[in-house]
C-alpha cells in the first residue's frame, strides 16, 4: 500500500512539472539577485496572465558571480535551456556572434531615448531592449557638506587641508560644483588621520579591487580629465596625460590614508558597507546602491542623510560611464516567436512601468519616466544624468571590450598597490590593448 | 590464469575502463586538441590548429611562471605548516584523544566548511566596518594591518588555509601515533629512552610514511588552490595573488584564450604526474615499515 502511494505521489508529481513545462514554452534568462530580478519576475506575471499557453514566459537565473563566464560557455556550446537572455552594453561584441538582432518594436523607439536604445547596440544591429541603465553617482553625506559649507573653523581647516596636501588652497563647495580636485580636498578633510576633527574616519572610500566593473567606476575620471581608450585613427591612447592625471587623483588619495588600507580588495558591496556604516562622507558609487543606502532599516547610520550627483567635472567636462542591461534572443533559441512577442512587450510603456515600479532601473523617455516619478523619482535623474553625461569609451563595445576592462584592471590595481610604476602600467595597457583591439 | 578466468575479469573489468575512458579520457583528448589549437568561445567547435603555439605562449608568460611560483610557495609553507601543527597536536592531544575521542570530530568541523564559504567568511571577519578581527584590534591597539592588502594578502591566505586544513593533517598523524604499539615505546623505556628522545627516535621515525602522506597530500590539495582564494581576494591586486589554478581560469573565461588556458592546464598536469609519481615511490619504498 505505502508503495502504491509513493508512486501514485510520484506519478502526480511528475505530470504537474510535465504541466508547468507545457506552460512556460519561452525561457528568460535574467540578472539574478536584485532589483532587476524583482522587476524582471514582475513583468513576467503581468505578461503572462495576457499571453497564449505557448507564448508563456519561464524565468530562470545563474548565481551573479561569474555570471558572464558561464553565459558565454553556454551560448558557445548552443545552449537551447533559454531562448531569451540578458546583454550588457560592454559584452555585446562578446556574445552578438550567438545572439540573432532584434528589429524595434515602434512602441520601444517611444518607450527609451534613442541613447539608451543604443547601448543594445553592436556592428549597427539592435541586439536586445533596454532593462535597466547602471550609471555612477557621486555619494556623500549631506549633513556633513552642509556643516562644512556653513561652519567658519572647517572652512579655515579645509582651506589648510588642501594647501598642505594639494599644493592650492581651496573653498569647499557644493558638491554639484566639484571639480576633481574639490572632491579631493572633500575627501581629505574627513579623513580622521589627517584631521582629527573629522567626524568620519576616512573622507572616501575607493573600489580598488583587481576587477573589471571597478574600472568602470574609475574611469569617468579619465574621461573628464579628456582620457578616451582609442583616437579617431583607431590608436590606443591610454599613455596620455589625462589617464596618468585621472590614476594619480586615485592613487594620491589611497596614499593618504583618504580610504580604507583594505581598498584594493573594494567592491561594490565593501565600499557600501564602509559607506552605509557612517565611516565615509563621500563615495564614487553605482546608482543601484541608493535604494539599499537610503533603507532606514538597513543602514541606519545614513539614511536619509545621502546627497547625489553626477561625479566632479574636469578639463574636459563631467562625464559618467553608462552601459545598459538588456534583453535579447539566443541564436539558439527553438522558440523564437514567442521570444520576440515577449521582447516586442517589453518594450512599450505599459511594461517598463510594471518593471520599473517592481524595482528595475530602465532609463525611459521623458513622457514615460513622468508616469512613475513619484514612485521612482531617481529614475528621473538616471535618465538626466546619461542623457546629459553619458559616455562609453571608444572600443569600449568590441568583441574584447571585456579583456580591456580586465587588463586594466590588473594594471591600474599594480600601480595603485604599489606593485609597479605608471610608466610600466601604462606600457603595459598599451601593449595589451592593441593586441585585443586590433581590427 | 585459465582463458575462461581470464574472460571473466575482462568482462568484470570492462563497464570500469568504459566508464573510465568516458570520463577521463575524453576530456583528455579534447584538452589535448585544444591545446594546439587556436580557440576561443567563438569557434569551441571548429578549433583552428596551430602546434605548439600555446605551449610556447605559456612558457614565455612571466605571469605563468608568477603563478606557479605562487602556488608552489604557497603549498609548500602551508603543507609543512599543517604537518608540523597537525603533528604537534597528535602527539600533545594524545592522551585526550585517549579519553575523549569525539573531541576529535569536533576538531574536524573546519574541514565540513566549503573553501568557497570559507573565503567568504574571512572576507567578511576581516573587512574592516563588519568584521570582528579589525573592530577589536581598533578597540585595543588603535590600529590593524590591511590584511587582504598586497602585502598582508598571503599571509592571510596561509593562515586560513592552515586553520581549515590542520585538522585534516591530525587525523592522519594521529591514527599514525596511535598504531605505534605500546610496546616498542615500553621496549624503549626499559633501555632508559624518555620524553625527546623517545619521540625523536622512536615515535618521529615510525610516522614518516604518515608524514611524508600528509605532506603531499596537503601539498597537491595546497597547490591547487582556488575556491577560498577567489572568494576572499581574486587574482589579487595587479594580480598579486594569483594561483595557477587562477591563472588557468582567468585564460579560459576572463581573456576567451582557451587555447593557452588548456596549454597551462596540461603542463600542471605533467607537473602534478611527476609530483604523484614521487608519492608513489615514497610511500612505495617507506611501506614496509
Amino acid at each position: 500500500m505505502t508503495r502504491l502511494k509513493t508512486l501514485l505521489t510520484s506519478a502526480a508529481l511528475f505530470a504537474a512539472l510535465g504541466v508547468t513545462g507545457a506552460m512556460a514554452e519561452v525561457t528568460v534568462l535574467g540578472w539574478p539577485g536584485g532589483p532587476e530580478e524583482a522587476g524582471l519576475r514582475k513583468a513576467a506575471d503581468a505578461y503572462n496572465t495576457t499571453a497564449s499557453d505557448a507564448d508563456k514566459v519561464k524565468l530562470i537565473f545563474f548565481n551573479r558571480d561569474g555570471f558572464f563566464d558561464k553565459l558565454a560557455a553556454d551560448l558557445a556550446a548552443g545552449s537551447t535551456d533559454f531562448d531569451v537572455n540578458l546583454l550588457a552594453t560592454y559584452a555585446l561584441g562578446r556574445y552578438a556572434p550567438f545572439m540573432d538582432p532584434i528589429t524595434l518594436p515602434e512602441a520601444s523607439k517611444s518607450t527609451f531615448p534613442e541613447k539608451v536604445l543604443a547601448t543594445m547596440q553592436y556592428d549597427g544591429k539592435q541586439y536586445g531592449i533596454p532593462t535597466d541603465l547602471s550609471l555612477h553617482f557621486m555619494y556623500y553625506r549631506t549633513d556633513l557638506i552642509e556643516k562644512l559649507l556653513s561652519d567658519a573653523d572647517w572652512k579655515a581647516k579645509y582651506g589648510e587641508i588642501s594647501e598642505k596636501y594639494l599644493g592650492k588652497k581651496l573653498e569647499p563647495k557644493d558638491p554639484d560644483a566639484w571639480a576633481w580636485e574639490d572632491w579631493m580636498a572633500t575627501a581629505l578633510f574627513f579623513t580622521k588621520s589627517i584631521n582629527s576633527d573629522s567626524p568620519t574616519r576616512y573622507g572616501t572610500v575607493l573600489q580598488m579591487k583587481n576587477l573589471l566593473f571597478n574600472m568602470m567606476v574609475w574611469q569617468s575620471t579619465a574621461r573628464a580629465q579628456g582620457g578616451d581608450w582609442l583616437n579617431d585613427k583607431g590608436e590606443v591612447i591610454v599613455d596620455s596625460p589625462a589617464y596618468r592625471a585621472a590614476l594619480d587623483i586615485y592613487k594620491k588619495l589611497y596614499d593618504e590614508g583618504t580610504s580604507p588600507k583594505d581598498s584594493t580588495t573594494y567592491e561594490f558591496a565593501e565600499a557600501n558597507a564602509a559607506f552605509g556604516a557612517g565611516q565615509a562622507a563621500t563615495m564614487l558609487q553605482w546608482n543601484a546602491a541608493f535604494g539599499d543606502l537610503d533603507n532606514k532599516e538597513k543602514t541606519p547610520a545614513v539614511a536619509g542623510k545621502i546627497g547625489t550627483v553626477a561625479p566632479p567635472a574636469g578639463p574636459e567636462g563631467r562625464f559618467t560611464h553608462i552601459h545598459g542591461l538588456g534583453l535579447g534572443i539566443n541564436k539558439a533559441s527553438q522558440h523564437k516567436e514567442g521570444a520576440v512577442k515577449f521582447l516586442n512587450w517589453l518594450g512599450t510603456p505599459d511594461a517598463m512601468e510594471i518593471y520599473s515600479k517592481a524595482g528595475g532601473s530602465p532609463a525611459l523617455s521623458d513622457a514615460v519616466v513622468a508616469k512613475v516619478s513619484a514612485e521612482r523619482p531617481d529614475l528621473v535623474k538616471l535618465g538626466q544624468y546619461a542623457g546629459s553625461y553619458g559616455f562609453v569609451m571608444h572600443g569600449g563595445t568590441a568583441a574584447k571590450a571585456l579583456q580591456v576592462y580586465e587588463l586594466q584592471a590588473k594594471e591600474f590595481t599594480a600601480y595603485w598597490s604599489g606593485g609597479k610604476s605608471l610608466d610600466d602600467a601604462l606600457a603595459a595597457t598599451k601593449t595589451g590593448m592593441a593586441e585585443l583591439l586590433k581590427p | 590464469m585459465p582463458r575462461t578466468s581470464r574472460f571473466e575479469g575482462h568482462l568484470l573489468i570492462a563497464p570500469l575502463t568504459a566508464f573510465l575512458i568516458a570520463l577521463l579520457g575524453f576530456p583528455l583528448v579534447l584538452d589535448v586538441v585544444y591545446s594546439v589549437s587556436r580557440v576561443g568561445f567563438e569557434n569551441i567547435r571548429a578549433p583552428e590548429l596551430i602546434g605548439f603555439s600555446n605551449y610556447a605562449k605559456a612558457v614565455a608568460d612571466p605571469e605563468f611562471w608568477a603563478a606557479a611560483w605562487f602556488s608552489l610557495r604557497f603549498g609548500l609553507i602551508v603543507a609543512v605548516i599543517q604537518m608540523v601543527a597537525g603533528l604537534g597536536l597528535a602527539v600533545f592531544l594524545a592522551p585526550l584523544f585517549a579519553k575523549r575521542p569525539w573531541l576529535i570530530a569536533l576538531l574536524m568541523l573546519p574541514m565540513m566548511v566549503a573553501p568557497a564559504l570559507v573565503g567568504l567568511m574571512y572576507r567578511l571577519i576581516l573587512h574592516e566596518f563588519v568584521g570582528a578581527v579589525p573592530y577589536y584590534l581598533l578597540e585595543w591597539y588603535g590600529d590593524f594591518p590591511a590584511f587582504l592588502g598586497r602585502d598582508w594578502a598571503f599571509t592571510t591566505l596561509v593562515t586560513i588555509e592552515t586553520l581549515q586544513w590542520t585538522p585534516f593533517a591530525l587525523l592522519i598523524l594521529h591514527s599514525s601515533y596511535a598504531a605505534i604499539s605500546p610496546d616498542i615505546r615500553e621496549a624503549a623505556s626499559l633501555d632508559g629512552a624518555r620524553g625527546r628522545r623517545l619521540f625523536l627516535n622512536i615515535d618521529l621515525p615510525l610516522m614518516m610514511p604518515a608524514l611524508g602522506i600528509t605532506f603531499f597530500i596537503r601539498f597537491i590539495d595546497s597547490f591547487r588552490v582556488f575556491d577560498n582564494l577567489y572568494t576572499l581576494v581574486g587574482p589579487g591586486a595587479g594580480g598579486s595573488t594569483t594561483s595557477m589554478s587562477i591563472y588557468i581560469y582567468q585564460a579560459f573565461f576572463k581573456v576567451g584564450d582557451i587555447g593557452l588556458a588548456v596549454a597551462a592546464s596540461m603542463l600542471l598536469l605533467v607537473a602534478s604526474f611527476v609530483v604523484l609519481w614521487a608519492i608513489n615511490r615514497f610511500t612505495a619504498r617507506k611501506a614496509p615499515l
